[in-house]
This record gives structure tokens, sequence and C-alpha cells, in this order.
């Protein structure tokens, strides 16, 4: 067995494995969500298309994004969204015309934890390799 | 709530040239919170808008490079109950033009668009009061001009009905979007802060109706609306309407039909019934450049003949959130209701 043999079957092994734990996400929720409800991806992807806006106490649900380009951000909309990035774009600036105010984007892993752990009735996603710390665990993608 | 605007044109051009073409995007976009097209968020209010300059180049009549539109509209978000909104622009504001400026036309007006606050009843039930688009089509609730398909609007998506509503709405939406969308409206009396005549065809007043939307995709919809009114002559309208929008790959078809049935005070009028409707198809080249075209058909009230109108042009979208459009209508028989000629858009949301 040759050297590229074996390189060739170690990244075939490899390779499904850093897949999945790239795709792995994790739906947070500040802490003042109270009593929260056992979510679907369904009532996720309903949050974030503006469908659903009230947490069930009444509090303004602010959901949160990562940037365009980042593999949390792709994954998630791949995963729970199931949009193209221009047809969501188009969306949400149509229903920012309606009222409707869009996710806000956060730039980084920190940046999403830090928002989602200090605005009441924030929603975000994290990576699973990310600590919660803070924050509360609603759901795990996939 | 309106005023008219003087000859301080040139003023308000070197105020407003920097935002309506961007100029701000870059500098706002490094900012960690915002994004083009999002707004500003300041507490519970979100501070957003949309520009757009037109260059209008008609075979015949006046030419004119404006200011369509510079719309600011805030949001509130404070307690499922209150939920103010409000939506302002100066529009029709010409920076240059030929001849001679007819009826106020070209001079700019400040309009008050929206004032509503919409109260959440939960169960996807939400009562809007105040002044509001009339859910008539969708291109008549999202008429932003970066939001829709080309510069020049169909004629069925606005002239031959109520486009503002001032009473309530109930609106119900489904969490899932596999229930269809309904909204319930009325309006009692006038429009409050009525738009100048410059700007308007007809000025209504009771108005009801309702619209019914069915989600097929996140963007993909098909639509029913029925409005009945009242104008300020005394013609009563009963209006029944389809719209569509159905993507498939790089191809998207849009579309309205609207009839309405003409009574009451009618003796003015060349006909008794106004019907019309437009097709429309664009292709998306790649996720910047796209070609679209539509065809419209168009019998309006006060004419005997109907307009029929084909238009073909091509769209540069640098960002989600801005676009330039360049098109030629032609019309192909009829009496023109929108004019032949060469027409494009610099739009922004920000």
């Amino acid at each position: 067995m040759n050297k590229r043999l074996i390189l060739l079957l170690l990244l075939t092994f490899l390779a499904p494995v850093q897949a999945a734990q790239a795709a792995r996400l994790i739906i947070i929720a500040n802490p003042s969500v109270v009593n929260p409800p056992t979510l679907s991806l369904k009532d996720v992807a309903a949050i974030y298309l503006l469908r659903v806006t009230i947490w069930p106490d009444g509090s303004r649900i602010v959901p949160v994004n990562r940037e365009v380009g980042s593999t949390e951000r792709t994954d998630f909309t791949a995963m729970v969204l199931h949009q193209d990035f221009e047809s969501l774009a188009a969306y949400w600036n149509e229903m920012h015309f309606q009222g409707k105010l869009p996710p806000v984007v956060q730039e980084s892993e920190p940046a999403m934890l830090a928002f989602v752990r200090s605005v009441p009735g924030a929603i975000g996603y994290i990576s699973e390799n990310t600590p919660a710390i803070g924050v509360t665990v609603l759901a795990h993608v996939p | 709530m309106r005023s008219r605007l003087g000859g301080q044109n040139w003023l308000l051009a070197a105020f407003t040239v920097p935002i309506v073409f961007g100029v701000a995007a870059p500098n706002a976009q490094a900012q960690d919170s915002y994004q083009l097209g999002h707004g500003y968020d300041v507490g519970p209010f979100n501070f957003a808008g949309y520009s757009d300059v037109t260059a209008n180049l008609p075979d015949e009549g006046r030419q004119s490079v404006s200011l369509d539109d510079l719309s600011l509209f805030v949001s509130g978000h404070i307690t499922p109950w209150l939920n103010p909104f409000t939506e302002a622009e100066l529009t029709d504001l010409d920076f240059v033009h030929s001849g001679l400026t007819q009826g106020g036309k070209g001079g700019g007006s400040l309009v008050l668009e929206r004032l509503y606050n919409d109260a959440d009843l939960g169960g996807g039930f939400t009562f809007r009061l105040g002044k509001m688009l009339a859910p008539v089509g969708e291109w008549n609730e999202i008429h932003a001009a970066p939001l829709v398909l080309s510069t020049v609007r169909p004629a069925v998506t606005y002239q031959n009905f109520s486009e503002y509503l001032t009473g309530a709405t109930l609106l119900y939406s489904d969490a899932s979007g596999s229930i269809p969308d309904i909204d319930l409206y009325w309006q009692p009396e006038r429009e409050f802060s009525e738009r100048p005549t410059s700007i308007t065809f007809d000025e209504y007043r009771e108005v009801e109706g309702a619209h019914v939307k069915i989600p097929l995709s996140l963007l993909d919809q098909l639509g029913f609306s029925v409005q009945r009114s009242r104008d300020t002559l005394g013609v009563v309208q009963t209006l029944a309407g389809v719209d569509f929008q159905y993507k498939i790959d790089r191809v998207t078809f849009q579309g309205e039909w609207t009839y309405s049935d003409l009574s009451g005070q009618t003796s003015k009028l060349a006909r008794r019934r106004e019907w019309g409707g437009y097709l429309s198809v664009s292709y998306a080249l790649d996720d910047r450049w796209s070609l679209y075209g539509w065809y419209e058909n168009f019998e309006k009230r006060s004419t005997t003949s109907s307009a029929d109108d084909l238009l073909f042009g091509v769209a540069f979208r640098p960002d989600p959130a801005i676009v330039f459009k360049l098109e030629y209508l032609q019309n192909i028989g009829g009496t023109p209701v929108n004019p032949t000629g060469l027409f494009a858009s610099w739009s922004v949301l920000f």
C-alpha cells in the first residue's frame, strides 16, 4: 500500500467526521425567555422568517443572524430555513418595508453569544463546539 | 401634513444626493450590527428608508431627472399592543427637466405615507389602526423602488383603486404559512393627510375590502383582492383582483389582474367598467444582473380605448438593497397610460 492510498483512505474516513462537526449548531436564547418552549426547527424557521415575533410570555423576539459567508450562517440557512441567500435577502427587505424587523447581524461567535446573553428576547445560534455559557439552549441542529 | 416645495431644489439635491446614491452606505456597513437595507436600531425603534432617483425620457412630453422618492420610515416594537409605524417621504422633486412645470408636477411634495399602530392579539391576529397601504395586489404593499421589478409601474398596480386607507384592518398570519394570510379592512371616511392631486388619480372615501394571500414558497404567492369604495365625485367602485408570483429556477413570473364595476355618479366617465392586467417575466443572468419585461393591457374609466404597453429592461443589483434599472416602454395600441420612452432609476434601501 503506497502513501497516496493511505492518505486517500484517511481522507475518506475523516471527511464525514469533519463535515458533521461543522454542521452541528445549537439554538440559544436570552435567559429572560421564561419557561422556554420546546422549539422544533420549523418553529425556529417561523421566527427567522418573521411569522412569529412574540414569545409566549408576550416579550418581543429578537432573532440574530451571523454574517453572510460564515459557516454557521450557511449551515443554519440550509438546515433550518431551507432557502437561498438571494431569496432571503429579498424577503427580509420586503418584510422590513412592511414594518417587521429582519434578524440582527453579529459578525463572530463571541459577538453572537454576547448579544444573545445581554439582549432580552434574543434568539441565535452557535456552533456546538462553543460553550453555551449564560444563555438558554432551546434546540439542536440537526 | 404635506407641503409644496419652492425653488430650492438644488439645495435639496445637494443635501439628498449623498443619501440617495448610497454614499454613506460603506461607513454604515462597517458598524457592528448595521446591514444595508435593515435600518438602524435605537432602543425599541428602527429608522430606515429608501431613495429613488429616476431619469424619465419619454418620446413626447416632459423629460426629467428627478428624486422620485426619499422615504424615511420608523417602526417601534414596545409592547405586543404598541407597535407604531410611520413613513413620510419627499416625492416628485425634479433636479432638471425640460419644458414648463405643469400642475405642480416636479415641484416636490412632502407626504405622509403611513401612520399606524399594530396590536398583536395573539394566535396570529393583528389589529392595525391608522393610515396604511391598501392590500390590493402585492405591488402596492411593497411599492418601494428597490423592491419592485421595474421603474415604470404597471397602471393596474395603482391607478384603479384606493392605494391608501385610513381606518382599521384585521390581519391574520399563520406561523407556518400553511393557512392563507387574510386582511380585512375598513375606512369610514376620507383618507387622512391626502396626497396632493398632482401625484394622485382619484381620491377615495368609504373604502372596505379584503385580501387573501396563499403563500406558495418564501416569495411565491397567489393573492385575491376585493375592494368596494366611493370616490369624492360619487363614483361607487367594486373591484375584484388576482395577483401572483412564481419562480422556476432563474425565471420569475409576476402578474396582476383587476376588474371594477363602476356605478353612482358615472355620467362623466367614458365607461362603467374598468379592468386591466399585466404579466411580467424576469430572468436572472447571475446574482447581480437580470433581464425583465412586462406586457399590460389597461382599460381606463376615462378613455374609450384600452392601452397596450410593452416594456423591456435590464437590472443591476450590486447589493440586495441597491438596484439600477434601465428600461424602454413601448405603447403598442390604444390611449397611452404610461408614455413610450426610455426610463432609468437608481434606488437604495437603507
